[in-house]
C-alpha cells in the first residue's frame, strides 16, 4: 500500500481541486499542500474543503499555499496532484513546473476530465512518466465517489496497481481503470444521452423544449435530476469543452449525438453558462419576499418563460406503480405506451443502454465497469440493471428491435453489444424514483 | 418444545431516502420482502399454501407509522403487498425502538408452542418524511413525553447526554477519559459500517479526531456532553427475517444447518430516567434491568459471555453502547473503557461489537433496528456477512432497547 503522508495539490483553488483535497486529508488523512496562484484563494478553499467532507477536524491537513511555495511543497511530497484549468498548454506549462521540482519516486496523477493523458505525460522524462497517471474524480467527490484512473502508454504497472488500491481501500473510491480516450468513460456515456437530450429539445420545441424533454427524462427515468437540468448545473461551458473533446476526436456510431446545438453555443457566448451564472437553459428567479420561480429558455423565442407543469399519463402511470413498488408494472406502462413522450423516453433509455455497453467494451476495463461509471459517476441507474428491468436480455433486445428506428439499428451492431451481456451487480430499484 | 430456527432474511439499503424516492410505506414493504423471500427460497406461494393449513403468519414491529406516514393498522398493511397475505395472521408490535425485538419474541414464542411453522418477522420505519427536529419530537414519545420531551428540542439526545453525566458520577470516571472512549465507540461503528454494502454512513468520514472534536461547526453539541458524532442518524428502512419450526426447516432443506435461536430476556425498566437513576443509586450497574436482561439470555440459553463470540447492540447514542459492554459482561461495571482501549471490541478485537456499525454506522430506522440486529447474527452465524464477517461466529448477542433502556430484548443466536 502507498503511504502517501503529504499531497501538493495543483489548482486548489478550483471546484475539483478544492474537493479532492478534502478527500486527500480525511480518508487518506495526509497533509495537502492546496497551491494557487493567490493565498487569499487557497485560504478560502480550505474552508470549502472541510465543509465538503463535514469534518472541521481536517483543517490542520490543509495549508494554504501560493506557486512562489511549489518548490519546498514538491520536494517534500509522496503524491502530487494536478487540477489545473483544462487547457493543454496550462497544464504542460505546469507539468514542467512540476518535472523541475519533483522528488524522486512521488507520485504525479492529473485530474483532466477528458485531455489525453499520453499527451500529458511528455512534459516529463522517462523516468517520471512511469510515475504518472491520469486520476478523474467526479464531483462532488464525497457523493460521487467515482475515480476514473488513466494508465499513460508508460504508466509503470506496478504504480498503477498501488494508486488503485490507495485510492479504493484509503480514499473509498469506486475505481474504474479507463484507456486514454476523450472524456474517458463516465462522461463519454453521461454527455451522450444529456447532448443528444439537448439536441431533441431543439427538434421538439415547439412542443415546449428543454423542459418538455427534462419532464420525458425525469427523475421517474433512473436518475436524481433531469439530463438538461445536470447539465445547467454542471455549466454549458463544461458541456461544450466535454462534447465538442469527443466529437474532435472519436468516431463511432453516435458521432452526430456529440454535435451541441446551435441554441447552446449561442446561450455560452452571452455568458449565459448555466446554474453558476444563474441563467442558462433554466434561470432561477428570487423575487424580495424569498419566493422562487425557474424560468426556462424558450429556443423558438429566445426569451425565458415560465417552466410547465407537463402532464403525461405514460409518465402518471410509471410514477404511480413506482410509489407503490411495482416496479413490473411502471415499465410496462411505458413500453404499452405509443404516445410521442412515451416513445422518446424509451427511445433515450434504450440507447443509453446500448451506448453504454458499446463505449464501455471500447474503453472500460469490463462490461460492468458501465454499471460503476453511471452510479457512481452520475447516479443514474446502471445499464445493466436497466436490462435487468426490463425483463432481461433477450426482452430488452426484442423491445429494442421493435421501437428504436431502423436507421438507428443499421447503425449498431446490436448483437454484438447485447447478446454476451451479464446481470447487473446493481439494484436498479432506488434509481427509479417516483417524482417527475 | 420446538426449536426456533433462522431461515433468513433481508434488509434494505439503509443509505436510501424514500421520501426523496417519492415511494410509499408499500413499497418499502414489497422490496424486503421480496428480497427476504428470494434470499429464503420461499415463495408467495408457498405463503398462501402454508396459510390454507394455518401454519404462518405474520409479526411487524414498527414504532411510530401514524405519525410518520399517517398510517395505523400496520400488522394489515401486507395485504397490500401481496394477495398471498390475505387470510394470513398478521399484527403490528410496538414498544419504541425495541418494536420489532417484540415482534421477533412473539413469533418465537408462537413456533417455540408449535402454534406455527413459519413466522415472517418485518420491522420498518420511514422517518424522512419529516424534518429532523419534528422527527425528534416525534422519538420524544419513547419517554414519558409530557416530562421528559415535551417542548424540549431534541429530547432523546439530551437524555443520553444524562446517562454520560450519570456514567461520570457513579463511576467517578476522568471525564476526558470517558470522552474519549466514548469517541472511539463511534469511529469504530463508521469504520466497521464502511464494510457492509447496506450501511448508511458507508461513505461519510469520521475519525477519532472529528469525534473527538465536539462542539464545533460540523460537530456541533446535541445533548449535554454528546455531540453529531455520538448519534445514531434519522433512517428510512426495512428489515426482515423468516424464523421456523425445526420440523419445517428439516423438510424445507435437509441438507443446510440452519442458525438456532438459543436464548432471549426481556426486562422493563421505569419509563422516566431520573427514575432508572434512582433505582439504581445503591446498584452496582447503572441500568440493572439492562444487566438482567443479558443474565436471562445467558440463563436460558446455558452459555456464558466467554460463549458469545461477537455482539450486536443498541448505540443509539455512544452512551448506551458504553453501557452495554459490562451489561454483556465484558467488563466488570464501572471498567468498560477497559473493553474499548484494549481493542476488544474493535473489528478485529476478541468480541467485535457492531461488526455491522451498528445503529450510528449501519443506521437506525427505530421500528426496524431489533430485527437488523436478529438478522446480523443470523448472516454472521450462517457465514453470509460478506465483507463486514468475522473471524469465529458460533454464537452471537443482540441487545435492543426502547426509550432510555426501558424495554430491554436480548436474544442469542448460534449453531446448532
Amino acid at each position: 500500500m502507498l503511504n502517501i503522508k503529504i499531497i501538493t495539490i495543483l489548482g486548489a483553488n478550483g471546484n475539483m481541486g478544492c474537493l479532492v483535497s478534502g478527500i486527500f486529508a480525511s480518508f487518506g488523512n495526509a497533509k495537502v499542500y492546496m497551491i494557487s496562484r493567490d493565498i487569499e484563494k487557497s485560504k478560502q478553499a480550505v474552508q470549502k474543503s472541510t465543509q465538503s467532507v463535514k469534518a472541521d477536524s481536517i483543517i490542520s491537513n490543509l495549508i494554504p499555499a501560493t506557486y512562489d511555495d511549489l518548490k519546498n511543497c514538491l520536494a517534500e511530497s509522496d503524491w502530487v496532484f494536478e487540477s489545473v484549468t483544462e487547457d493543454l498548454q496550462t497544464k504542460i506549462n505546469i507539468n514542467q513546473l512540476i518535472s523541475e521540482n519533483v522528488k524522486k519516486g512521488t507520485v504525479i496523477s492529473t485530474g483532466t476530465s477528458g485531455l489525453s493523458v499520453n499527451k500529458l505525460s511528455n512534459s516529463f522524462s522517462d523516468e517520471i512518466k512511469k510515475k504518472y497517471v491520469g486520476t478523474h474524480f467526479y464531483n462532488p467527490p464525497y457523493n460521487m465517489i467515482l475515480c476514473e484512473v488513466i494508465p499513460t502508454d508508460y504508466t509503470d504497472p506496478e504504480l498503477l496497481a498501488s494508486v488503485k488500491s490507495y485510492l479504493k481501500d484509503v480514499l473509498y473510491r469506486d475505481v474504474v481503470e479507463v484507456k486514454d480516450t476523450p472524456a474517458f468513460l463516465g462522461n463519454r456515456i453521461g454527455f451522450q444521452f444529456i447532448n443528444e437530450a439537448l439536441q431533441y429539445a431543439e427538434r421538439y420545441r415547439d412542443n415546449g423544449g428543454i423542459d418538455y424533454i427534462d419532464s420525458i427524462l425525469g427523475q421517474f427515468t433512473g436518475r436524481s435530476m433531469a439530463p438538461l437540468a445536470t447539465t445547467d448545473f454542471v455549466g454549458l461551458d463544461v458541456h461544450r469543452a466535454i462534447v465538442d473533446n469527443i466529437y474532435q476526436n472519436t468516431l463511432d456510431y453516435a458521432h452526430d449525438s456529440f454535435v451541441m446545438p446551435g441554441f447552446v453555443r449561442g446561450l455560452i457566448e452571452e455568458g449565459r453558462l448555466g446554474r453558476k451564472t444563474r441563467c442558462g437553459l433554466y434561470q432561477l428567479n428570487v423575487h424580495a419576499d424569498g419566493s422562487k420561480i425557474i424560468n426556462v429558455y424558450d429556443i423558438d423565442s429566445k426569451e425565458f418563460r415560465p417552466k410547465e407543469k407537463y402532464n403525461f399519463p405514460f409518465a402518471n402511470k410509471m410514477i404511480a406503480s413506482f410509489r407503490e413498488g411495482d416496479y413490473q408494472k411502471a415499465f410496462f406502462s411505458l413500453v404499452d405506451n405509443q404516445s410521442i413522450e412515451a416513445n422518446i423516453c424509451l427511445t433515450f433509455l434504450l440507447i443509453y443502454v446500448i451506448y453504454s455497453i458499446f463505449a464501455t467494451k471500447e474503453v472500460g476495463e469490463d462490461i460492468k465497469a458501465a454499471d460503476r461509471v453511471m452510479a457512481s459517476g452520475f447516479n443514474w441507474a446502471p445499464p445493466l440493471s436497466i436490462i435487468d428491468a426490463f425483463g432481461g436480455v433477450s426482452t430488452f433486445k426484442r423491445i429494442a428491435l421493435e421501437r428504436l428506428d431502423k436507421d438507428y439499428l443499421n447503425r449498431v451492431n446490436l448483437d454484438f453489444i447485447i447478446d454476451s451481456v451479464p446481470a447487473s451487480d446493481f439494484d436498479f430499484r432506488r434509481y427509479f424514483k417516483a417524482i417527475q | 418444545m420446538e426449536d426456533v430456527l433462522v431461515l433468513g432474511g433481508a434488509q434494505t439499503d439503509f443509505e436510501r431516502n424514500w421520501s426523496k424516492e417519492g415511494k410509499s410505506a408499500i413499497a418499502l414493504l414489497k422490496e424486503t420482502i421480496d428480497d427476504s423471500l428470494k434470499n429464503v427460497g420461499i415463495s408467495y406461494g408457498d405463503i398462501a399454501e402454508l396459510n390454507e393449513r394455518n401454519r404462518i403468519a405474520c409479526f411487524v414491529g414498527n414504532f411510530l407509522a401514524e405519525y410518520y406516514v399517517n398510517q395505523g393498522h400496520v400488522g394489515a398493511l401486507l395485504t397490500e403487498v401481496n394477495p398471498a397475505f390475505s387470510g394470513v395472521p398478521s399484527a403490528r408490535f410496538e414498544a419504541a425502538c425495541a418494536s420489532s425485538a417484540v415482534a421477533l419474541d412473539a413469533a418465537i414464542t408462537k413456533i417455540r408452542v408449535c402454534d406455527y411453522d413459519v413466522a415472517i418477522v418485518i420491522g420498518w420505519e420511514m422517518m424522512k418524511t419529516v424534518d429532523s427536529k419534528i422527527c425528534g419530537d416525534f422519538l420524544g414519545r419513547a419517554a414519558l413525553y409530557e416530562r421528559e420531551a415535551m417542548g424540549i428540542d431534541f429530547p432523546f439526545p439530551k437524555l443520553f447526554g444524562r446517562l454520560t453525566d450519570e456514567l461520570i458520577i457513579k463511576y467517578n470516571l476522568d471525564e476526558s477519559r470517558l470522552m474519549e472512549n466514548l469517541a472511539s465507540i463511534s469511529n469504530i461503528n463508521y469504520a466497521n459500517a464502511k464494510k457492509n454494502s447496506k450501511a448508511q454512513t458507508r461513505k461519510w468520514f469520521m475519525s477519532d479526531k472529528q469525534a473527538n472534536q465536539r462542539g464545533t461547526a460540523t460537530n456541533p453539541f446535541v445533548g449535554g456532553k454528546l455531540a453529531v458524532s455520538d448519534c445514531s442518524q434519522v433512517t428510512d428502512g426495512a428489515a426482515m427475517v423468516v424464523l421456523s419450526s425445526q420440523r419445517f426447516a428439516s423438510e424445507f432443506n435437509v441438507r443446510k444447518e440452519f442458525p438456532v435461536v438459543k436464548g432471549w430476556g426481556h426486562r422493563v425498566a421505569p419509563i422516566v430516567f431520573a427514575d432508572k437513576m434512582k433505582e439504581s443509586k445503591e446498584i452496582q450497574y447503572i441500568l440493572p434491568w439492562t444487566r438482567q436482561t443479558v443474565l436471562d439470555a445467558y440463563n436460558r440459553s446455558g452459555l456464558t459471555v466467554n460463549d458469545i463470540d461477537f455482539f450486536e447492540t443498541h448505540d443509539c447514542f455512544t452512551s448506551s453502547e458504553y453501557m452495554a459492554i459490562s451489561a454483556f459482561g465484558l467488563t466488570e461495571p464501572g471498567k468498560e473503557y477497559e473493553a474499548i482501549e484494549d481493542g476488544r471490541i474493535a473489528f478485529c478485537g476478541s468480541k467485535p461489537v457492531n461488526p455491522s456499525g451498528g445503529l450510528i454506522g449501519c443506521g437506525h430506522p427505530v421500528g426496524a433496528t431489533g430485527i437488523r440486529m436478529f438478522l446480523d447474527l443470523y448472516k454472521q452465524i450462517s457465514g453470509n456477512a460478506e465483507s463486514y464477517q468475522v473471524k469465529k461466529a458460533d454464537n452471537g448477542m443482540m441487545l435492543n432497547i426502547g426509550g432510555t433502556a426501558t424495554t430491554n430484548y436480548t436474544f442469542i443466536i448460534g449453531k446448532q
